[in-house]
């Protein structure tokens, strides 16, 4: 019996300063261990949905359930918790602290929530061998772990991202254009461990992406231009 | 919340060479800062110390500012001396406990020269009514003998029994000497630390003999008169450059002040030494206030460096704010890190300078006295010093909340997505 | 945001602390000075003026020398015995426009300098403890703080305007060496007066005290 992790229904929300909503959706559901792939091209209110799911802004209509709570019912430090708490976010690029190494950048979820931090432990002894255990899941030899972040490639840096995004394992892991910096070989084989990680951790993707040949490889496909009613026509160059 | 701090300086030793110069730039204008009002306070406390338990300085009419500091400091030129007979008047004066009279002209290796008596060292007085006192030795009681200032001996490495010769005029160029009439040390006086320290003290006798084959500043061309010979002329002085006067009653100051200011026969001034001081400081204020306003605005511009850099950095930090928003940081927490950074930096800035400071005082302090009789030392701050480290402090939390303000909106409105 | 403000707290307070240690330590008697100095005074008063005082106060008979008794504000015309003027000599001669270089005061001047000279003292006020407001001309110190300065009845009253005869003049030497304080700024006085007797000598007679506490002097509403 799958629960939904994500419940969005009768959503309308708009930026401050702007007169037209952004986003309006009526409904927009999420099970559990679904992975869903949301084609969202610039223009269709990706960046809305993410701050939305994120609990960065709340709809000024209806509501969005997460993991049950409703996210307009708690405060805005509280929705900043519940984020670290139960979300994992990859973005394209720039994923990383430059000054911090690599496994202290893994880590940075455990030092604010205190959650996801006991669930770590539960995986190794120390944070520090959960976070390498993870890492080596990843495709990411011991020898790079002394290194400071610039030096990785870009499908590197993305590896060690999605390692943050799933240390301490939270419910829901969302990535935004995550592949779009790799070249193909490389995509493949990000999405193959992604994919992986997330079926053992038990953990729903929202994968957001304008590449369609992804599309393939997800049982739940979306398109956000459809979902989203406010997609403005000037944005269909 | 320690994991912020955490962040915030790592972030900070990331961008080191940058924050180091800014750092630096802070240092030194509190050092300027607090340099310019330890000097201020050092320097009145020296010159306040110079001369206590007198109660006129007489000499020839001049600024009462000039009069003190020639006659006390040794600094400056006299325009004009006073008679012999002028100071013996003084001397015999009813209300005059006692008088000490002073001639200056001449040099030894840049130390001027002081001529006067025994008095001199009966009565004169510095710092809180202390006398003066020998380490080693006497005063002057034959003609050629001198006693020389604590520093005077320390820096030249004299001793007792050394001989000296003395040059013409002040300064440090060797003039025309008196090479024929040497001076043997008698007595070397502890230290004051006042201008007495860096003097030569001959008697007014001496100041004679080592004239008398002279004129006009220059030895007369044949004429030599051998230093035992002159004993057989008569050593009085003619002149003297000032008289310090010490009264009976304090009170009846005024009162011998004006007698001499309207003596006829010898145009003369008498000058209230803590009144000229207070005039001289009344001058000097002002460019005082000026000093310190013009290094209050280089603190200013040292913190606005801070301020812009910080600012300057945000623009590539955005995505680095953004994915600490997403691992759970509240905007509050990121206003935190960014006016932590500045306000930390402007704190380590603020110490550094302080120990700068003390470190250029323990380093030039040795000099600037021995150039200027001024003692400066490393102390703990004065209470004027705190006050103005605590503006810069409060101004420096003011300008560290500006990128800290900045970084809270971006984050607000980036949040998830900036816009890079 | 707490602990910034914490360490901002912190730092503030230790300076704070700094601060107000110094002036409790330093300057029991005259943390008035530093506020009042500057503001009240510069430029407030011409030559010849003196300071404004509570209505007469009729002093009462001497008390004992101790120094608990309260100060009494007197005024200076009591440091004289009540037969003698000062203004004697200058009988029909406006004080403030007497200038040295004015050769008809001068035979005026030269009177008075002898009048004021023999200026008798007041032997009733040996002892008084009293409180009595005037301008200083400093004499010796501890650095630039004063400790020794003698107290007069007007301003500029040793450049331009002659001087003070001597049973206007008080000898003063401060419990506490004060800081802040210049020649000719004004201040109260308060301390047992000493008085020593008329010698043959000149000028050996006169007034002396040490003061319990010297502070600026304020206006209430402008110079008088």
């Amino acid at each position: 019996m799958s629960e939904a992790v994500i419940n969005v229904e009768n959503v309308s929300f708009s930026w401050p300063g702007q007169s037209a909503p952004t986003l309006q959706m009526d409904a927009f559901k999420v099970e559990r261990q679904d992975q869903v792939f949301i084609a969202g091209p610039s223009g269709s209110g990706k960046s809305t949905l993410l701050a939305l799911i994120g609990g960065i802004v709340v709809p000024q209509r209806g509501t969005i359930a997460i993991l049950g709570t409703e996210l307009h019912s708690i405060s805005a430090s509280a929705r900043d918790q519940f984020r670290v708490d139960h979300i994992g976010f990859i973005f394209q690029q720039f994923n990383l602290i430059p000054y911090l190494s690599i496994l202290d950048n893994v880590l940075l979820p455990c030092q604010f929530s205190r959650y996801r931090r006991q669930r770590a432990l539960a995986q190794g002894t120390t944070l520090r061998s959960a976070a390498e255990s993870l890492l080596r899941s990843l495709d990411l030899a011991p020898a790079l772990w002394s290194r400071p972040v610039t030096q990785l490639s870009i499908g590197q840096q993305q590896r060690v991202a999605a390692a943050r995004a799933l240390i301490g394992q939270p419910e829901i892991i969302v990535a935004d254009e995550p592949t779009s910096a790799l070249d193909a070989d490389r995509q493949q084989r990000f999405l193959d461990l992604m994919q992986r990680e997330c079926e053992q951790a038990c953990s729903t993707l929202l994968f957001v992406s304008h590449d369609q040949r992804l599309a393939s490889r997800f049982s739940h496909r979306l398109a956000l231009n459809e979902l989203n009613h406010a997609a403005h026509l000037e944005d269909q160059v | 919340m320690s994991m912020l701090i955490r962040l915030a300086a790592r972030s900070a030793w990331n961008r080191r060479f940058t924050l180091g110069l800014i750092l630096l730039a802070i240092a030194l204008s509190t050092t300027l800062l607090l340099g310019i009002e330890r000097i201020r306070h050092d320097v009145r406390e020296s010159f306040s110390q110079s001369v206590s338990g007198t109660d006129l300085v007489v000499g020839a009419r001049t600024s009462s500012v000039q009069l003190m500091l020639y006659a006390i400091f040794h600094i400056g030129g006299a325009t004009n001396n006073i008679g012999w007979d002028s100071a013996q008047k003084l001397a015999h004066n009813p209300a005059v406990a006692w008088t000490i009279p002073l001639s200056l002209g001449d040099s030894h290796r840049g130390f001027p020269v002081l001529a006067t008596n025994g008095d001199y060292f009966t009565h004169f007085h510095y710092g809180d009514k202390q006398p003066l006192r020998f380490t080693a030795g006497q005063p002057f009681h034959n003609v050629f003998q001198t006693v020389l200032g604590a520093d005077v001996a320390h820096q030249l490495h004299y001793k007792i029994g050394d001989k000296i010769t003395l040059s013409h005029g002040s300064g440090d160029a060797h003039l025309t000497e008196h090479a024929d009439k040497p001076f043997v040390i008698s007595g070397i006086l502890a230290n004051t630390g006042t201008p007495v320290d860096r003097t030569v003290h001959i008697g007014l006798d001496a100041m004679e003999a080592i004239h008398l084959d002279w004129e006009g500043g220059a030895p007369i061309k044949g004429l030599m008169i051998p230093s035992e010979m002159v004993k057989k002329f008569d050593l009085t002085p003619k002149t003297v450059t000032a008289v310090l006067v010490g009264l009976k009653n304090r009170a009846s100051v005024f009162a011998l002040q004006r007698d001499i200011a309207d003596d006829k026969d010898d145009p003369q001034m008498a000058v209230l030494p803590g009144v000229a001081l207070d005039e001289l400081w009344q001058v000097v204020g002002i460019g005082e206030k000026v000093l310190l306003a013009v290094s209050g605005m280089v603190v200013v511009v040292g913190l606005a460096g801070l301020v812009s850099s910080i600012l300057a950095s945000l623009g590539e930090r955005r995505r680095e704010l953004a994915i600490l928003r997403s691992v759970g940081a509240h905007p509050i927490d990121i206003f935190f890190l960014l006016a932590l950074e500045g306000f930390v930096v402007m704190l380590v800035g603020v110490l550094l300078g302080i120990v700068l400071l003390n470190v250029v005082i323990l380093l030039l302090g040795p000099f600037l006295t021995s150039e200027f009789g001024i003692t400066l030392h490393p102390a703990l701050p004065t209470k004027e010093e705190l006050l103005l480290l605590l503006w810069t402090v409060i101004g420096g939390l003011m300008a560290s909340l500006l990128p800290g303000l900045r970084a809270y909106r971006l984050s607000l409105s980036d949040g998830l997505t900036p816009k890079v | 945001m707490k602990i910034f403000l914490w360490v901002g707290a912190i730092v503030i307070t230790g300076l704070f602390a700094g601060i107000v240690g110094h002036s409790i330590f330093d300057n029991r008697n005259a943390t008035a000075a530093l506020k009042a100095s500057v503001a009240a005074q510069d430029g407030k008063y011409n030559t010849g003026d003196r300071l404004q005082q509570a209505p007469l106060v009729v002093s009462n008979p001497p008390e004992p020398t101790v120094a608990q008794s309260p100060f009494k504000e007197i005024q200076w015309e009591e440091l004289a015995p009540a037969s003698w003027d000062p203004m004697k000599p200058f009988k029909g001669i406006d004080l403030n426009k007497l200038n040295d270089a004015d050769p008809r005061a001068d035979a005026a001047l030269q009177k008075a300098k002898e009048y004021w000279k023999n200026a008798p003292i007041n032997p009733a006020m040996n002892g008084k403890s009293i409180k009595i407001p005037g301008f200083v001309v400093s004499l010796d110190g501890e650095g630039e703080r004063l400790k020794e300065f003698l107290l007069v009845p007007y301003f500029g009253g040793c450049i331009h305007v002659p001087p003070p005869p001597a049973n206007q003049i008080i000898h003063v030497n401060s419990v506490k060496a004060i800081k802040g304080v210049r020649t000719m700024d004004a201040v109260w006085i308060s301390g047992v007066l000493n008085v020593k007797p008329t010698s043959t000598q000149m000028g050996d007679a006169g007034y002396s005290m040490v003061a319990q506490t010297v502070e600026m002097y304020k206006d209430s509403d402008g110079k008088q």
